[in-house]
């Protein structure tokens, strides 16, 4: 094996080795260049795996040979140094091949690496071109999408529509043939259109300018000459006034009464105007009657001109337009030195009434009168009313009537809610926490009622978020309230007076049925009022059969109560009364305690329950004709009807020896009905029936 | 200080108004949705109110919850009864039964899906309905004021049969489960048996002329009925009363005075309610459990609500003379009410 690998490598040394002996020594540079890349050059003809298994012959050739050096030194002997000589020969010429095959493990490793270097180079230039692409294509996308979205002025332009375009413009602007099919072109013939079209309304512009310059100086013009007519209508003024006096128009009186209204303050001055202004117009809507002659409402203004016109020097010079916060602020300033003195005195001083007041008198269609005065409370700036009520006819005061008509509760809650105790001014309450006055409610009788119709009336209007805001009368918020507040305080005393006769004849034990409101009772009833007087509301609230009222939230301190019996036999029914003060929009609330048999109440009979039902919640029907001031008497009448029937259908207990006490008299198609055993407590008028509702 | 004296609540017309008519109400009957969620209410102006029992019985529940969902008009007279079947709610009052859609019902504007008004012998009154009972093979028993009872087939809408017998009018009805068997009693006291199969009166039993349970005061009528197997007991204004069928004779009579105008078996206990704050819980030897105070003064409908559906619903519902429909989430106290 030895030989042939030998063998084989002979030639190949020779051809590397050999070469330069054999060769002529005067080769030139490019031979021997041409002899090393020959070496290179078989590089590419040998194989490599071939090398390598030459290269691991060879290694255990070499082992070989020195262990047998290495054994023939040991042995030693003659002949031993030949076969050592022998031996080195062979090795060396194994060396030989190593090196050999070293060197072409060099080479090949720097092509390898050349081959390499060369590969990344050109990888590396083709990412670059690949690179350089890519931002091309993104940055003519960019520029793309720059087109895209480039806004141009035009679009701004609001163009005519295109209908409007082709039919208006003259066809040297649209020259539709060209424009129709091509948008760009049609565009920019809108816009020439646009800007012709515009040109024209700004010569337009122009000339109205100069127009209306021309009718100033025209109205200039007038003008002077409307002054200049001012003295001479002030001569005729002073002619016509003995014209005046000989043919009894007071043309002048109501001058001086407008005279004497510019010193009022500022919410009395809008309730007189206001006020004034609605009575003549309802004068004038009874066009039949000459004016000023039969007035459902007359204003007129009380008190000394004088001290009011005093009133207002020392601060300032007389400005009646000056809002009044202003005038207390002022006073309150000037007052301070003097806190020392009695809080009395600065109490008096708070609630100061302006002198002048206003007298409203509102005739009602039976003659009766409601005198109103409208007080100013100056430092306060509210305003308060004191009512009183005047009839025709004498009336016969009956004692349950007391509270009907007495200015104190005339005209409370003429608004639901409105009870004229507080003062409507939030702003009211810091200044009487000075003073230290706890309510007004404590000065109500000798002020007068501040109401908050009243301050609407006079054009005051509280917001209730910002308190300290200076509030300023104001004409239209009055105007707005003055018609439905007439009406109200209208409905309130004929209301209050159809009571007060109702009363009357209560208390006599009468119940005054009219007679458009027969038809709503049979013509007989036998039960009978025999009681009606007035209860304290602490009263009413005690009651033990109340209760559901009292949670209901009806029955405040506001309401009258009343407490009526009604009797029939041994039957006692007590009834007790809530009456509203907005009677009789706001029905009167009744409450029952039936006494017969062990007593009886809504809560242990189901048919008192729905008696109490039939006049509460079925008012409606009893209201009779409007304006339904007779409801308190229908609901007492159809109280006594209820109860006959109640009495008359009460079944008959069997057990209990003799007649029954209440016979039935009532026609009635059944006794019970539905599951409580409801009794007909419903009256058919012309049958005069009773069925069930 | 005028700043701390309370507002008196302003009350104009329509709130008076509205306050007399919540305080005057009624609601005389009930009925629970098929689905356990919902509860209807009918009152004596004639509105049906739907209240979702599950909202206002949620963790959540606020003051709103226990408003009704929907409020209509449904009849011009009183609802005095009301029974749903799987998807219908059926309403009874002033001589019509009208029928609603559950599932429309929650909407605003609902019309009813049909009305009906029994073939009554004409008279001045439109006589009332007093009670409906749904019976087997899908049919409908109606009666009340014509003392007689309608039976209406709910498939056709045709009136069928008619059962007289009752001498005046019929406060309500039950049904024996097991056999077709229909039980009414009535204003004249009587208590009768009706075989559906024939149409015709079975057994009666005059409840007033037993002297143990008469209580002549208060008259005859029997105002409550309820039946379980040969068990029936009955109450108005004879005593509370436990009758065994079969025999026809009182077993056990309940010490309570006040005349009862619901009754119902409830597992081992019978709960009525009546005139009175509270609902009465017996045990059926006619020992007292219990009496739980509800907010009306007399109760006129209990309502159990055992739907499989909503077994979160499972409450006891009582309404009467007021607004409020009391709702008892166990037997021992009253929970909340549900308001008009």
């Amino acid at each position: 094996m030895s030989s042939e690998s030998s063998k084989k490598r002979k030639p190949k040394v020779i051809r590397s080795d050999g070469a330069p002996a054999e060769g002529k020594r005067n080769r030139s540079d490019t031979e021997q260049e041409g002899k090393y890349y020959s070496e290179e050059a078989e590089v590419d003809l040998r194989d490599p795996g071939r090398d390598y298994e030459l290269y691991k012959y060879t290694c255990q050739e070499l082992q070989r040979l020195m262990a047998e050096i290495q054994d023939l030194k040991s042995r030693g002997g003659k002949d031993v140094a030949i076969e050592i000589e022998e031996r080195r020969i062979q090795s060396c010429v194994h060396f030989m091949t190593l090196k050999k095959l070293n060197r072409l493990a060099h080479i090949r490793l720097k092509k390898g690496r050349d081959q390499t270097h060369e590969a990344k180079q050109k990888v590396d230039a083709y990412h670059l071109q690949l690179q350089n692409l890519l931002y091309e294509v993104m940055h003519l996308q960019k520029e793309i999408t720059k087109c895209l979205e480039f806004k141009s002025k035009h679009e701004e332009i609001d163009l005519v529509s295109l209908e409007e375009f082709y039919k208006e413009a003259p066809p040297d602007i649209s020259k539709a043939e060209v424009t129709m099919g091509d948008p760009h072109q049609q565009t920019l013939a809108r816009l020439d259109w646009e800007l012709e079209q515009r040109k024209r309304l700004a010569e337009k512009y122009r000339e109205c300018l100069s127009n209306k310059e021309k009718i100033l100086k025209e109205i200039e013009v007038k003008k002077e000459y409307l002054s200049s007519l001012q003295p001479r209508l002030n001569s005729i003024m002073q002619a016509s006034l003995p014209v005046q006096e000989y043919l009894f128009m007071p043309f002048d009186q109501a001058h001086k009464q407008y005279e004497t209204a510019r010193h009022l303050p500022p919410p009395l001055y809008v309730l007189f105007v206001q006020a004034t202004a609605y009575g003549q117009a309802c004068a004038h809507m009874k066009s039949s009657q000459p004016p000023r002659q039969d007035k459902t409402l007359s204003v007129a203004i009380e008190g000394s001109v004088d001290e009011a016109k005093a009133l207002f020097k020392p601060p300032e010079d007389s400005q009646d337009d000056e809002s009044d916060s202003d005038a207390e602020e002022e006073q309150t300033t000037r007052r301070r030195p003097t806190l020392g003195v009695q809080l009395d005195d600065k109490r008096k001083e708070m609630l100061k009434r302006h002198p002048l007041s206003v007298m409203l008198d509102l005739k009602c269609k039976d003659d009766s009168v409601l005198h109103l005065t409208f007080y100013y409370l100056m430092n306060l700036n509210i305003m308060t009313v004191k009512a009183k009520v005047t009839t025709a006819m004498e009336l016969i005061t009956p004692i349950s009537a007391g509270d009907l008509l007495s200015p104190d509760s005339v005209l409370s809650c003429l608004y639901p809610g409105d009870h004229g105790k507080k003062t409507p001014n939030p702003a009211n309450q810091y200044q009487f926490d000075k003073v230290g006055i706890l309510t007004l409610s404590d000065y109500v009788l000798e002020l007068g009622h501040p109401y908050l119709w009243v301050q609407k009336l006079g054009g005051l209007h509280f917001p209730k978020e910002q308190p300290q805001q200076t509030v300023i009368a104001d004409h239209s918020l009055s105007a707005s309230h003055m018609e439905t507040t007439m009406k109200l305080l209208k409905t309130r005393v004929q209301s209050r007076l159809a009571l007060h006769k109702q009363f009357a004849s209560l208390e006599h034990g009468i119940v005054p049925v009219t007679s458009d409101c027969q038809y709503l009772f049979p013509a007989k009833v036998v039960s009978r009022l025999v009681k009606w007087v007035t209860v304290a509301h602490e009263d009413y609230m005690e009651l033990h059969f109340t209760k559901d009222i009292v949670d209901a939230g009806l029955a405040g301190d506001t309401n009258l109560y009343y407490m009526a019996l009604i009797e029939r036999g041994t039957a006692k029914l007590q009834a007790a009364v809530v009456l509203n003060p907005g009677y009789s929009s706001i029905p009167p609330v009744f409450q029952l305690c039936l006494n017969w048999k062990g007593e009886k109440t809504n809560s242990n009979d189901d048919n008192i329950r729905a008696m109490e039902g039939e006049v509460n919640v079925c008012y409606k029907e009893l209201c009779g004709p409007w304006p339904s001031h007779q409801l308190l008497t229908n609901q007492l009448q159809r109280l006594c009807v209820l109860l006959d029937v109640y009495l008359e259908t009460e079944s008959h207990d069997d057990s209990v020896e003799g007649p029954k006490e209440f016979p039935q008299e009532k026609m009635c198609l059944r006794l019970f009905r539905g599951p409580s055993r409801m009794k007909p407590f419903k009256y058919n008028h012309p049958q005069g029936f009773f069925s069930h509702r | 200080m005028e700043r701390a004296v309370p507002l008196a609540v302003p009350l104009g017309q329509t709130e008076v108004f509205q306050a007399l008519q919540r305080l005057h109400m009624t609601i005389f009957s009930q009925s629970v949705s098929p689905c356990g969620k919902f509860l209807a209410a009918g009152n004596n102006y004639g509105q049906i109110a739907i209240f979702s029992l599950s909202s206002a019985l949620s963790s959540e529940a606020k003051e709103e919850s226990k408003k009704p969902v929907v409020t209509f008009q449904a009849h011009d007279g009183p609802v005095y009864s009301m029974v749903s079947t799987d998807r219908h709610l059926l309403s009874a009052g002033d001589g019509e039964v009208k029928a609603w859609l559950w599932a429309e019902m929650l909407k605003k504007g609902c019309k009813e899906l049909w009305r009906r008004q029994p073939p009554y012998r004409t008279s001045l009154e439109v006589p009332e309905i007093n009670a409906l009972l749904l019976v087997p093979k899908n049919s409908l028993i109606l009666a009340g004021g014509d003392c007689q009872l309608h039976t209406m087939d709910l498939e056709t809408g045709t009136f069928t049969r008619v059962l007289r017998g009752h001498t005046d009018y019929i406060h309500c009805l039950a049904l024996r489960e097991r056999s077709p068997e229909v039980l009414s009693g009535g204003e004249d006291g009587a208590v009768r048996l009706w075989d559906l199969r024939t149409a015709k009166e079975v057994q009666t039993i005059e409840v007033y002329k037993h002297e143990e349970c008469s209580r002549p005061h208060n008259g005859r009528w029997i105002g409550c009925l309820a039946t379980d197997s040969d068990w029936m007991v009955c109450g108005g204004g004879p005593a509370l009363t436990l009758w065994h069928l079969r025999s026809s004779t009182p077993t056990t009579i309940f010490p309570i005075r006040a005349p009862q105008k619901h009754v119902t078996f409830y597992q081992d206990l019978i709960l009525s309610a009546g005139q009175g704050r509270c609902v009465n819980q017996w045990q059926l030897s006619g020992e007292l459990k219990a009496q739980v105070p509800g907010s009306s003064p007399g109760l006129l409908s209990l309502s159990l609500n055992q739907q499989p559906a909503a077994p979160e619903c499972k409450v006891l519902t009582a309404a009467g003379n007021s607004c409020r429909v009391d709702v008892f989430t166990n037997l021992g106290y009253r929970a909340f009410s549900l308001s008009f």
